[in-house]
Order: structure tokens, then C-alpha cells, then sequence
């Protein structure tokens, strides 16, 4: 028990059972539609499989390119959606810090998927393989974490889509093509500029998130 | 942590009352007849400003509400949300000071403390749609750190003061409008709030749940502050102890709803009933020496 301001003793708990605790962990992950998104992910891993185990796709790694910028960007936007709140209000008056909450959920759902995708796309690690795949999940995820920052979770999916988009459509540009760190998600594999562009984006974009919150949505007075 | 007596008022949408509700009585009868606890002020305001980009919400109001129901009334854009967002530590004021029982609400931990013992119906309180009215509260009971123990209790306790203990397991997206603003009411009762601020709650009841609900603040406000922000002037009238009445984001009257029912009796305006009356009789005095027209 504490004391509050006024002398008042407030109901400050000790440490909940284990029971409690996970009933409480589930009652958050239910409200930020985890299990939606880790149905999601698994959703893109096996599209992700299925696109993949063409013989052609597996011979020429050039043709997991489309692969590698598609399913991170699917997943970026699935863990774009879980950052959504339906009660931004209540939320607000909560006694606890937001922060290490969006920080860890951020944290294990881009471990998750980048897994799950790793492990999806075949082929030799360092052409268009699991090692691309890790670094475009990580890079999409921190775009999408600082775009629901910008505009709000539900739309948080639009900067990662117009950023994909605008990349691989100048993939044929040499300028682009050989720019690591511009077009980082476009490289095979082990550039370590490309690979520094994803995790600062990643960082920024997930510390920008976890201390402040998606964007409130809906109307406000 | 004290808890009311829940035996007192039968639920929202209970059984009926028993004859001589506590709903019986006239105009500003609770008002007239309550009495204002200025000892404890639970909430003081003072140069509270509150700025949306160019829009002035609140300008410089100085308030102080104690034990009892308090009605915020006023009409559209009066700053009547702006004041219990603020209060509610949803938004920061742009300019003023803010203190909750006792606690100044510049310091984290102090707005820590004051949210604990505090419960907030917000006008969209955003349910979740696969939530059950069980885990919606119980959600809300997490968010306040009701200790893990005495959630499940608080929990029923809550939605049995709402009446709602026999769709405690349904889901929250099944219920009518008025369930679901009772289920916002007892989100907000589940850690037997000191201070409970309620924007709009009685939008979508129906006149019996009104009643109720009205049954219901009388019995919270013995206990607790509770601010009601209304455009209903008859569930201030019916359940407050004192009113305040809003306009332009400055405060344009104060009194008990019997005081503000008085203004209209000499009034020429015909239509409506006493405290209407009153309530149009002090917006137009109050822009008559500000200046401000409509």
C-alpha cells in the first residue's frame, strides 16, 4: 500500500500471482488484436512459402526479389494494426507507463515475424534470402511504427507501402539500385549499408513509437 | 479503499424502484436539500486555460468542486469537455493550475496517484468488440492496478451496480446503445473512485435507466466527487448538488440547480420547465455583460 498526496492510503498491489498476471497479459494482447496479427504473420510466412517453392523462384534468387519486399511489407502493416487502440481515452487515464509495454509488444512481434519469414523464404542466405528478409521485416516495421506515430496506427501501413513501392519501381534505376542505404530493401543480402538503414529505421522508429504512442484517431472535442 | 454501500440503490435497469423513488422529486430538489461538503475540495482549478490550435476552449477558469454531484452544463463548444479531459489527465491544460485530492498534476507520480482513485466516462469511451462486459471492466480494473485479488470482485460489483449482472459474460458488440453506455459507467465505478468525471453518460438510456442512473450518482456522491457533464438540465436537476454552467469557455454561473430554477421564474420566456427556464434566463445574462452574442 502507498499513501497518496492527500495522506490517503491508495491500493497500491503487491505483485500480481502468476495467475493474474496472465490473464491481465492476455486481456492486453486481446485488446490489441495480437493473436489477429500473429494469424497474420503466419498467413504471410506460409504466402510467403508458397510463392517461393516455384522451382524458377528457387533457382533464380533475383526472382525472391518481389518476395522480400512483399512479405515484410505485409507484416510491417499486421503489426501496424496491433499498435491500434480502441480506447485512447481510458488509456490515457491508465496508472501505468505506456512505454515498456508498446516497446516490448514492438520487440516480439518484429522478432516474431521476422522469424517466421526467415524461415519461409528459401534459397542461399546472402542472395535474396533469410538474411534480406530479417533486414526488410525490421526495416518495414520501423517505418510503419513511426507512421502510426505520424498518422495513426490504421494508416500506419500507407508510408511503408509508398516507400516500398517507390523503391522497387526504380529498382531498374542504377542509381537506386546501387544506393545500399536508399535502397536498402532492394539489396541481396550482407551490404552493410543496407543493413544499417534498416535497423536505424527500425530503432527510431520503434523508440518514436514506444514513447509516444500511435496517433490518436476518431473524433476529438 | 471505501466502499459505498451497493445495497442502497437497486441497479440500472433493475427492478423497478419502490414507490417514492429517489427520482420523485421536483426541480432542483436534491439541490435544494443536499448538502455541499466545502471542507474537502477534491478538485481546484485556477487560471485554467485550454487551447485547440486557434480555438480558445477554456479562458483562465477558476473552480473548486467538493464531495457531491456536480453538473457542468453549457451549450455546444462551452469548454464542458475540454475541463473533464482535463481533469481526467487526458490533456494537459495550455495555461493554469491543476490540483486533484490534493495532489498537483505537473509530476508523473503525482498524476499517478490521482489516477488510481480516479474514474473517467469520456463521451467515445471506445469499447473493445471482442470483449466481454466481464473483460472490458476487468481491462479498465488492470489499467487503474486494482490489486489482482479484488479485481474479480470490483468487477462484479460494478456491472451489478449498472444492472447489467446478467450480460456480465456477454460480448460487449451484442449489447443496444444503452447497455454499452452502462457498461462505460461501470468501467469507470470499478476501483470506487474519489473523484468520478462523467461526460455525457446518460446519451442513449432510456428514461427508466435514466432514473436509475440518476439513483446511482445521488449514492456515488456521498462518497465522492462526481462531475457530470450534461446537456440534459433535468439529470442536474434531478441528481446534483450544485450546477455550473459553461459558455465561451468562461464559467457564467454557479449555484445549486434550486437557485439556477429560481432565475426563470421571472423570466419571459414560457416554454420549457423552471430550470430550463433558469439555465437560458443565465447564458443570456452572462453574454449580455460579456458581450458576446450567438
Amino acid at each position: 500500500m502507498n499513501t497518496g498526496p492527500n495522506g490517503r492510503r491508495t491500493s497500491r498491489p503487491a505483485r500480481p500471482a502468476p495467475g493474474h498476471r496472465l490473464r491481465r497479459l492476455a486481456l492486453y494482447a486481446r485488446s490489441r488484436a495480437v493473436p489477429a496479427t500473429v494469424a497474420a504473420l503466419v498467413c504471410a510466412a506460409l504466402l510467403t512459402v508458397w510463392m517461393a517453392s516455384r522451382q524458377d523462384t528457387y533457382l533464380d534468387p533475383y526472382r525472391r526479389v518481389p518476395l522480400v519486399a512483399l512479405a515484410p511489407l505485409l507484416a510491417a502493416a499486421a503489426t501496424g494494426a496491433s499498435l491500434h487502440t480502441h480506447s485512447p481515452e481510458l488509456d490515457g487515464t491508465s496508472v501505468r507507463r505506456w512505454w515498456p509495454r508498446r516497446l516490448a509488444h514492438l520487440l516480439i512481434v518484429g522478432a516474431l515475424a521476422a522469424t517466421l519469414l526467415a524461415l519461409a523464404v528459401p534459397g542461399h542466405v546472402q542472395e535474396f534470402g533469410a538474411a534480406a528478409m530479417v533486414r526488410n521485416t525490421l526495416g518495414a516495421i520501423g517505418i510503419t511504427a513511426g507512421g502510426a506515430v505520424l498518422v495513426g496506427a490504421r494508416l500506419s501501413w500507407m508510408p511503408t507501402t509508398l516507400y516500398f513501392s517507390a523503391v522497387y519501381l526504380s529498382a531498374s534505376s542504377p542509381r537506386v539500385n546501387n544506393a545500399t542505404v536508399v535502397g536498402w530493401l532492394m539489396q541481396p543480402g550482407p551490404q552493410h549499408g543496407a543493413w544499417a538503414a534498416a535497423l536505424a529505421l527500425f530503432v527510431t522508429g520503434t523508440a518514436l513509437c514506444a514513447a509516444r504512442g500511435a496517433r490518436p484517431e476518431g473524433p476529438r472535442v | 479503499m471505501n466502499r459505498p454501500d451497493t445495497t442502497a440503490v437497486p441497479p440500472l435497469g433493475g427492478a423497478a424502484h419502490p414507490t417514492g423513488t429517489p427520482d420523485g422529486h421536483g426541480l432542483g430538489g436534491s439541490g435544494d436539500t443536499a448538502v455541499r461538503v466545502s471542507g474537502d475540495t477534491a478538485v481546484r482549478v485556477s487560471g485554467l486555460t485550454v487551447r485547440h490550435r486557434r480555438t480558445t476552449a477554456l479562458d483562465g477558469v477558476d473552480l473548486d468542486f467538493g464531495l457531491g454531484v456536480h453538473g457542468l452544463l453549457g451549450p455546444n463548444g462551452a469548454g464542458k469537455t475540454s475541463l473533464v479531459r482535463v481533469l481526467a489527465t487526458v490533456a494537459r491544460p495550455t495555461a493554469g493550475c491543476v490540483e486533484l485530492l490534493g495532489g498537483d498534476l505537473r509530476g508523473h507520480r503525482e498524476r499517478v496517484t490521482v489516477r488510481r482513485e480516479l474514474g473517467y466516462l469520456p463521451q467515445d469511451f471506445g469499447y473493445y468488440p471482442g470483449f466481454t462486459v466481464r473483460e472490458f471492466v476487468a481491462y479498465v480494473a488492470w489499467l487503474k492496478e486494482l490489486p489482482g485479488a479484488e479485481t474479480d470482485a470490483a468487477v462484479e460489483r460494478a456491472v451489478t451496480r449498472v444492472g447489467l449482472a446478467d450480460r456480465i459474460d456477454a460480448k460487449v458488440k451484442t449489447l443496444s446503445g444503452g447497455m454499452i453506455r452502462r457498461v462505460g459507467i461501470a468501467q469507470a465505478i470499478v476501483n470506487d473512485p474519489r473523484l468520478l468525471l462523467l461526460d455525457e453518460p446518460t446519451a442513449g438510456l432510456d428514461p427508466e435507466q435514466r432514473v436509475e442512473f440518476r439513483a446511482l450518482l445521488r449514492e456515488l456522491g456521498r462518497t465522492a466527487t462526481v462531475i457530470v457533464s450534461t446537456h440534459l438540465v433535468e439529470d442536474v436537476a434531478a441528481a446534483c448538488t450544485e450546477v455550473t454552467l459553461l459558455e465561451a469557455g468562461r464559467v457564467a454561473y454557479r449555484g445549486t440547480p434550486g437557485s439556477l430554477a429560481a432565475l426563470g421564474a421571472d423570466g419571459h420566456e414560457s416554454d420549457g420547465n423552471a430550470i430550463e427556464r433558469g439555465y437560458t434566463t443565465a447564458l443570456r445574462g452572462h453574454r449580455a455583460a460579456t458581450g458576446a452574442g450567438r
